[in-house]
């Protein structure tokens, strides 16, 4: 389990350019689309499909990394590499982290 | 402006990347999150910068870029791929699939610009140089019609020069030549095997320049050894024309050398038989009989059509080539278009 997600704003501003303006507008983006972030990673667990939660996993690492969070975007990239490896049933409570922290992101981000 | 195609999944990394592009000014973003759509849209569209993410449903990003590659044209666009860090192999396989550089998940604005701007340099290179290829083709294009043009008016008038020291007219070679176009038609030739005789046939005659007037000129039946002399004239105008590099001239060649060959080996200069005549021979050897009895000269009157007809007939297999001669007259309306706009003038007197 990764720790606390804590907000690094200066190394994703650093990583934009400085660009306040992309920065407001992904972190928009993210809350409008958390909820459908979450249902599809936890519909991909449950459609049996190991290759759709590859993938699921796969897009909430790159959102996670996108916002610098780097042990949820590894808690991802081990779902990724298990899914790929054809595990699926295995992975129900490392799923339910990783939407959990998706969440728990999302909330930072809010207040953020 | 550049016209920048993006392709991903992700709405979020779509609206990034737009943006990036965005700044870097003079873009023109093309956004899809399906790279099926995308595939469909660069059928019509040719864009300067394809940034394609790798993990996609339906199609991967190494799938688009092959079947990127493989439409028309679109095998030199530039195309950045998005990966993450630990993709090493995906990034292999791209490499060798077509992609030019890649991109790494998070996406860092410095490197997307540096990344983005060489790629679109690429481009406008790429396009300056298919410019500059286009307009020299252009103006090679042009040049090459000048001179083929200047070689044409070339030919005609060393093809008038021999036909003004005899009692043939201008219009003779006009309607002979165009008499050969119909018979290479009505054979099935390839059009520009008959435009090859079309502006090769006029040169039929040239050799007579070598012709000593006193029998060129001789009013009455010539003896025996001026014709000889006479007969001289399809080797002079092989001789003149042979070295050519010009397929007009070189064709001119073979017509002058065999345009007095006959089907049934009678002819001259070599005696040649059937198809050892060479084609254009056998064509012009009909295109010109005709013409010459068809046409008024101080030392003949014009046959009528009807009587010229039955010598090309009677003639086939033994003077003409019969396939020649049934050529010609299946043309026989165009024969007479030919007639009609190519009279005889009254030729200035040298």
């Amino acid at each position: 389990m990764a720790g606390v997600f804590v907000l690094d704003k200066a190394l994703i501003l650093d990583r934009l350019g400085g660009d306040e303006e992309i920065y407001a507008m992904m972190v928009d983006m993210f809350l409008q689309d958390v909820d459908n972030t979450c249902d599809a990673l936890a519909a991909a667990l449950a459609s049996g499909d190991a290759t759709v939660l590859r993938r699921e996993a796969h897009t909430v690492k790159g959102l996670l990394a996108t916002f610098s969070d780097d042990a949820g975007a590894a808690e991802a990239n081990t779902v990724e590499q298990l899914a790929n490896q054809g595990h699926l049933a295995s992975q129900a409570e490392a799923v339910a982290g990783l939407l959990q922290r998706v969440r728990e992101v999302a909330a930072v981000l809010s207040t953020g | 402006m550049h016209n920048v195609l993006i392709i991903d999944d992700s709405d979020i990394n779509l609206t990034l990347i737009k943006a990036l592009v965005l700044k870097l000014g003079d873009c023109s973003p093309t956004l899809f999150d399906n790279p099926l759509n995308a595939l469909e849209w660069c059928r019509s569209n040719v864009p300067d910068l394809v940034i394609v993410d790798y993990m996609m449903p339906d199609m991967d990003g190494l799938k688009f870029i092959s079947a990127f590659r493989a439409l028309h044209g679109r095998n030199e666009i530039p195309v950045l791929m998005i990966t993450a860090n630990d993709q090493k192999d995906v990034r292999y396989e791209a490499l060798l699939g077509g992609a030019n550089d890649f991109l790494t998940k998070p996406i860092d604005r410095v490197e997307f610009s540096a990344r983005a701007r060489n790629m679109l340099s690429l481009r406008t290179g790429q396009k300056f140089l298919a410019d500059r290829a286009e307009h020299l083709s252009a103006l090679v294009e042009e040049r090459t019609t000048e001179i083929r043009d200047r070689e044409k008016k070339l030919i005609f008038r060393i093809s008038r020069a021999a036909e003004f020291r005899d009692p043939e007219t201008g219009a003779h070679i006009q309607r002979m030549a165009h008499y050969s176009q119909i018979i290479a038609l009505g054979l099935g030739l390839s059009i520009p095997q008959q435009k090859l005789i079309l502006e090769a046939a006029p040169m039929h005659d040239v050799g007579k320049i070598g012709i000593p007037d006193y029998i060129l000129l001789k009013p009455g039946k010539l003896t025996h050894e001026e014709f000889e002399v006479m007969k001289g004239h399809a080797k002079i105008g092989h001789e003149l024309l042979k070295d050519s590099r010009s397929e007009i001239m070189k064709a001119g060649a073979e017509v002058a050398i065999s345009h007095h060959e006959k089907y049934d080996g009678t002819g001259y200069p070599h005696g040649l038989k059937g198809h050892q005549i060479p084609l254009f021979g056998r064509i012009v050897a009909v295109a010109d009989v005709f013409d010459a009895l068809t046409s008024e000269r101080p030392y003949k009157r014009a046959w009528d059509l009807d009587a010229a007809c039955k010598f090309l007939e009677d003639g086939r297999g033994k003077h003409f080539d019969p396939m020649c001669v049934e050529a010609f007259l299946a043309g026989w309306e165009h024969v007479l278009e030919v007639r009609q706009r190519f009279r005889d003038e009254e030729m200035p007197q040298i």
